[in-house]
């Protein structure tokens, strides 16, 4: 089961210069919500930043990520 | 309104109907029925969204966030529940390149789900997009 801590580290390895924030917000271990900074997202849809991170995980979501919510954004 | 009950025939549109599912999916390549039902659906509607459950009862949080902020625009939208055919959500992220529900199209295009959904409610951007 990942933790918050694992999810951050994960995110910072594959997005270069990304800043993670990860929650467990139902204390279960398998809800998980994240708020993720980084310069790669800039020039990005949302859909395009949220997939970067999606894809990190692969088909850990759905499974023992049940959820992971999302707010991506580039440094202001 | 919420649901447009003729169109997609082999999808669950909001009121689940008896399982009239085609067989499954075959070797790529080959006929795929539910993904072509589901490409079919998001090119007929012009808001659609694909959740766990119907609009009158969500079963998952998100969806339900997500309806909730369609509805609050008072944008008319189809809706399809994922969950009586587990093959639905795989070819329905096997098409939008998404790995969760709910899944918001508009105008053929994946909006996104519900964090963005949410996101672009609250900015209001939501409104513009699904017109």
């Amino acid at each position: 089961m990942p933790s918050p801590e694992e999810i951050k580290q994960r995110i910072e390895a594959a997005i270069p210069g990304a800043a993670a924030e990860v929650e467990d917000y139902t204390g279960a271990g398998d809800h998980f919500r994240a708020t993720v900074t980084a310069t790669a997202f800039e020039g990005r849809s949302r859909i395009q930043q949220h997939r970067l991170v999606y894809e990190i995980f692969g088909a850990e979501i759905g499974g023992p990520i049940h959820a992971l919510s999302l707010k991506t954004q580039s440094p202001q | 309104m919420s649901s447009q009950p003729n169109t997609a025939q082999d999808l669950p549109m909001s009121s689940p109907q008896p399982s009239a599912a085609p067989e499954a999916p075959t070797a790529s390549g080959e006929s795929n029925p539910i993904r072509d039902a589901i490409g079919e659906a998001i090119a007929e509607h012009k808001v659609i969204l694909f959740m766990k459950g119907t609009p009158e009862a969500p079963a998952c949080g998100f969806s339900a966030r997500t309806v909730a902020a369609l509805q609050s625009l008072d944008v008319p939208f189809a809706a399809v529940d994922i969950l009586p055919d587990p093959r639905l959500r795989q070819e329905l992220s096997a098409i939008s390149n998404w790995p969760t529900i709910p899944q918001l199209f508009a105008n053929g295009e994946l909006v996104g789900g519900c964090d963005i959904v949410v996101e672009m409610y609250e900015s209001g951007e939501l409104a513009e997009a699904l017109q």
